[in-house]
């Protein structure tokens, strides 16, 4: 059913949509451009979630929709489902995918071996360089979930956390 | 003004199997202007120049028989002048030369990224080699959102898969 695309076709376009966005468009402007590529994201998901629940009947519950956003729509996008699922009962749900598929190539550069104290704020400097943009290459798929959410009738906020490469958790917080 | 990634210091090496021992063990990787991208040594004993100018020899000696081989192809139809350069994507017939003390291989892509692998003089045919280097590469380097094509390589993930398959290689 339908045309094939390489992968390496789609993960090349991604990455240079969001370094075309974070180095060209909005240079300097990181918040902008975050939000660009997030409401890019959010498109996407809307379109995307059409598409997969085609055949479904309505979802029962929010829990429901959350639980085919983490076995179904992941496993169409990913290839796999989300590792863990924890909620806290009050509307936060936090999605754990500990080898998240557009991370795996991502690698920070190794810090030098020889250096000192007096060095520290450059190494720190550039660490947080590299995690800054790693994580504006999470802003995608944050608004990828915040579409299909709210195309299934729940309005969210989601944000992203990679504390531990290359795994990455998103958190999907409902307003009340 | 061009710096050069890569590690000079020698890592601690496993114990070596029969036929590496006081042998080169080295590789360099070029891009098709002539910047090493990395340059990684398990095992070398010898250094006679510095980096720089190590890099340089090595490209041009490598450019300079390539195109040598080609012109000297008794198969090949068509030559051009001796002299005249060859287009990155034309295929590489130079494979590999060997001495008494080394044995030297070499890979060219169409892209022209050189792959250069400096090993014993036992060593066997290492083309396959070379191909899962080059795959390596394109799978930790040219797919890593954060790198830029033509710097230096400096990628962790690229550095230890690559250490690993060399040292299960020897």
């Amino acid at each position: 059913m339908g045309k094939e695309v390489s992968e390496s076709c789609v993960d090349s376009m991604i990455i240079e949509m969001v370094s075309a966005y974070s180095n060209r468009f909005y240079a300097n402007k990181a918040e902008l451009a975050a939000r660009r590529i997030e409401a890019i994201g959010y498109q996407v998901g809307l379109q995307l979630s059409e598409r997969y629940t085609m055949e479904r009947p309505r979802f029962s519950d929010h829990l429901e929709a959350i639980k085919f956003i983490c076995k179904d729509f992941w496993s169409e996008l990913f290839k796999k489902q989300i590792d863990n699922l924890k909620t806290n009962h009050k509307g936060t749900f936090v999605l754990q995918d500990k080898r998240f598929r557009w991370l795996t190539r991502m690698s920070i550069e190794p810090t030098p071996a020889n250096a000192d104290l007096s060095q520290d704020p450059s190494v720190s400097a550039v660490e947080n360089k590299a995690t800054q943009s790693a994580s504006m290459h999470l802003y995608f798929p944050c608004g990828i979930i915040r579409g299909a959410l709210s195309n299934l009738g729940i309005p969210c906020a989601v944000s992203a956390d990679i504390s531990e490469f290359p795994a990455c958790k998103l958190l999907d917080t409902k307003p009340l | 003004m061009q710096f050069f990634g890569g590690s000079d210091t020698i890592s601690p090496s496993p114990p070596i199997p029969t036929g590496l021992a006081n042998n080169g063990n080295m590789m360099y990787v070029f891009n098709r202007n002539g910047i090493c991208l990395i340059y990684k040594e398990w095992n070398r004993s010898l250094r006679t120049l510095s980096s720089q100018q190590d890099h340089k020899l090595m490209f041009g000696l490598l450019f300079s028989l390539k195109s040598f081989t080609t012109k000297m192809d008794p198969s090949n139809v068509e030559k051009g002048n001796l002299g005249v350069p060859q287009l990155p994507g034309q295929g590489c017939s130079f494979h590999s030369f060997r001495t008494n003390t080394y044995k030297l291989s070499f890979m060219e892509s169409p892209s022209g990224i050189k792959i250069i692998l400096v090993t014993s003089p036992k060593a066997g045919d290492l083309r396959e080699s070379l191909k899962y280097i080059y795959n390596l590469y394109v799978e930790y380097v040219v797919k890593n959102p954060l790198y830029t094509p033509g710097t230096p390589i400096r990628s962790e993930l690229f550095n230890t898969n690559l250490d690993q398959y060399v040292k299960n290689l020897a």
